[in-house]
């Protein structure tokens, strides 16, 4: 039998898991794009919440905050919904870990986007304004391609991080891939087993990513003199 | 006894010949100038004397003391460890880049060979540190890292740590090619002052007035090959090879 | 709303809590800065005996969640045979194996020792190749070359990427929960089943790793003052 029979259940957990490292990532972009934006705005009532939540979200350790999260928004929900008088509602861990480690990395992402706007030369934003282009165009055409460009190596970064970030999933009840590895584990009496396909699909994870991020970068580093030694 | 003979080298990468047989001997007191275009091999050579360059084939010989030569699996000749590293004391290298040792202080910098390789006592090292930094006119400036030092100061740093090491012969490897330009004059003056002590010098030089003024012998190198010599005046004066001509023309405006 | 009697009542188990976490993440740390080194000279190395061996010890444990790494030293290693008959045979080394204290150490250690040797790595490979052919001009042997200039030029250069290690393996060390220890996160969950208050006992825990933080970010700026000085702009004339 494949695994003992936990195959196919491992497999579903590591679907989960991909899916909520995937949207953890998309909400970590766009907090991400919205904090660096805040940050570079210049003006204070943005600058200052910006900081504030780049700070807090990066010196607090991620499974603290999906506690908070988790416990701390089943309760809000309860009273929400008593207020409402609606039925019990049950927060669910996949939300709960999609919102903590999205919420997360957009802090860490904020940091990320800000060095890669800042490296871009104002003086292609002046060229692109010399030749007519609207605010909107000069963003759209000259700044975020290349702000993108600097972010990359940092994107990857981050994402290697957030994707073993979410292993913590499993300790608020999601059933992800490690969450199953430890129930199989328990009941097969094979938890070094069960761990260790849990690393291997981790590590296929992580190498497709690295792997992908080195040709993308070599993609975009087109026009991109590197140092030579 | 000659202080350092260097007797038909050979030196090739792959299938290039960089080096056809170049041979120097250098006296008490002489200071040879090589001189020549980029790629005739005068530092390649130069570095073969320390062996930062392993020649494929030729001797060396350091105050009548023959360094040990065994061919290696790629025709490289290697030398004995521990020869060499007593031999490389006694030849000091002026780097182009100066290769300061960052993370150190300039004393530290200074003291840091004859401590950990000479092994000489820390107070004899600082005695030795603060006679070369005065020499080189920097012992005020023996607390600073080499990054907050001009380039001039910084290669005169790198003359004191050489110094320092008390040597038979000093090699220097194009001291002044990474200056600014109104920085070469204080080095080359260090360097002037140090042949007029009488102190064995082996400059690789593009300074067509330092090769002329101060050094006692001339070697222009060409493919690999020494292409002319003798006393500088004379050569200058009046070359016999075409290639010299040729070079000095480019050079000498 | 925010009922900081809660929080005074228990005050104390967090601080037992931030005692482990400190204990934890300061051991964990020394130990794997102390093994890092040779393995990053090993890792730099020419030689494919001992540059790959590192190679696929960082892959592995840079590739995967701390969290699975402790799991597999606390509970997976029971799964076998000799384990066990160690246990019973009362070894006293492989009985440390069934301390979450010990597993833990172990876990964290080896992890961040991981990072440390790319670090340190990293470092090496980016000192300018002419000082280290300036201490072979200076006749140093290979040995001294690596004590005297290699090791402490990497070792300053390492200081800003490694107080982001630092940071990280104290965020990292609250899945120490995870094994039945009480460490800050430890406390923080003791005092939410007993309350009921989650928002108190959590935000609280965050709150002492961020002052952590902080003092960490604190420490590592006056470390970089003091042995990256080297590296930085030149100030005013300081030699006059």
């Amino acid at each position: 039998m494949f695994l003992d029979g936990y195959g196919p259940a491992i497999l579903d957990g590591a679907w989960v898991t991909l899916r909520l490292a995937l949207l953890s990532l998309c909400l970590a972009f766009a907090a991400g794009l919205a904090g660096a934006a805040a940050k570079l705005s210049g003006t204070r009532i943005l600058v200052w919440p910006a900081t504030a939540y780049s700070t807090l979200f990066r010196g607090v350790p991620d499974l603290v905050m999906m506690l908070i999260v988790f416990y701390g928004g089943q309760v809000m929900v309860n009273q929400v919904t008593d207020a409402l008088e609606w039925d019990y509602v049950d927060l669910s861990p996949f939300i709960a870990g999609v919102l903590t480690i999205g919420v997360i990395f957009g802090a860490y992402f904020t940091e990320t986007f800000r060095g890669a706007f800042l490296a871009v030369p104002a003086g292609q934003m002046e060229a692109g304004r010399a030749y007519g282009m609207t605010s909107l165009q000069v963003f759209m055409r000259i700044l975020f391609p290349q702000m993108l460009r600097h972010a990359l190596p940092g994107i990857g970064n981050n994402w290697l991080v957030l994707v073993k970030s979410t292993a913590i999933v499993s300790m608020i009840g999601l059933a992800d891939m490690n969450f199953v590895a430890d129930q199989a584990g328990r009941t097969t009496h094979q938890p070094f087993l069960f761990y260790m396909v849990v690393c291997l699909l981790y590590l296929c994870v992580t190498s497709v990513s690295s792997w992908t991020l080195h040709r993308l970068e070599r993609r975009y580093s087109v026009g991109v003199r590197h140092a030579e030694f | 006894m000659y202080p350092l003979i260097v007797d038909d080298i050979h030196k090739s990468y792959g299938d290039h010949d960089v080096l056809k047989g170049v041979s120097l001997k250098a006296a008490k007191g002489d200071v040879i100038s090589m001189i020549g275009s980029s790629g005739s091999g005068k530092s390649t050579f130069l570095r073969c004397i320390n062996f930062l360059e392993k020649p494929n084939k030729g001797n060396i010989i350091v105050e009548d003391e023959k360094i040990v030569l065994k061919a290696d699996r790629t025709g490289a000749l290697q030398p004995d460890a521990v020869q060499l590293q007593r031999l490389r004391t006694r030849l000091a290298m002026v780097f182009q880049h100066f290769n300061l040792w960052a993370h150190m202080t300039v004393l530290e910098n200074v003291i840091e060979a004859p401590i950990h390789v000479l092994k000489i006592s820390k107070a004899d090292a600082m005695v030795r540190a603060e006679r070369y930094l005065e020499r080189v006119g920097l012992w005020k400036f023996r607390n600073s890292y080499p990054a907050h030092l001009s380039g001039g100061q910084q290669q005169r740093v790198a003359i004191a740590r050489a110094l320092a090491m008390e040597p038979s012969v000093l090699l220097f490897d194009e001291p002044t090619s990474a200056l600014d330009p109104e920085l070469v004059g204080e080095v080359l003056k260090v360097m002037k002052g140090l042949a007029e002590e009488g102190r064995t010098m082996v400059v690789v030089t593009h300074e067509m007035g330092f090769a002329r003024e101060v050094s006692t012998h001339l070697i222009f190198l060409h493919q690999g090959r020494i292409e002319e010599e003798g006393v500088p005046r004379e050569v200058f004066s009046a070359p016999k090879s075409e290639r010299l001509q040729q070079f000095l023309s480019g050079n000498l405006k | 709303m925010f009922e900081f009697e809660i929080i005074t009542e228990n005050f104390s188990s967090y601080l037992d809590g931030m005692w482990l976490t400190a204990q934890l993440v300061g051991i964990a740390l020394a130990a794997g800065l102390v093994m890092a080194v040779p393995l990053a000279v090993m890792r730099v190395s020419n030689n494919p005996f001992l540059y790959r061996p590192v190679w696929l010890y960082t892959y592995f444990f840079r590739g995967t969640p701390m969290l699975i790494q402790l799991l597999v030293v606390y509970y997976g290693l029971a799964q076998f045979q000799w384990m066990q008959d160690a246990w019973e045979a009362q070894s006293p080394f492989w009985l440390l194996f069934r301390e979450p204290f010990f597993c833990a150490l172990l876990a964290f250690a080896v992890n961040t020792c991981a990072y440390t040797v790319e670090i340190l790595a990293g470092s090496i490979r980016s000192i300018p190749h002419g000082e280290i052919e300036a201490a072979q001009a200076m006749g140093m042997t290979p040995f001294t070359r690596l004590r005297r200039i290699t090791l402490p030029s990497a070792l300053r250069r390492s200081i800003p990427a490694y107080s982001n290690e630092v940071i990280f393996m104290l965020q990292g060390s609250a899945i120490a929960s995870a094994v039945t220890l009480v460490d800050i996160t430890g406390a923080a969950r003791d005092v939410y089943s007993r309350h009921f208050a989650p928002f108190e006992a959590f935000v609280f825990a965050g709150l002492i790793y961020l002052l952590m933080t902080f003092a960490i970010v604190g420490l590592f700026r006056l470390a970089e003052q003091r042995w990256l000085a080297h590296l930085m702009p030149r100030k005013t004339q300081a030699a006059h």
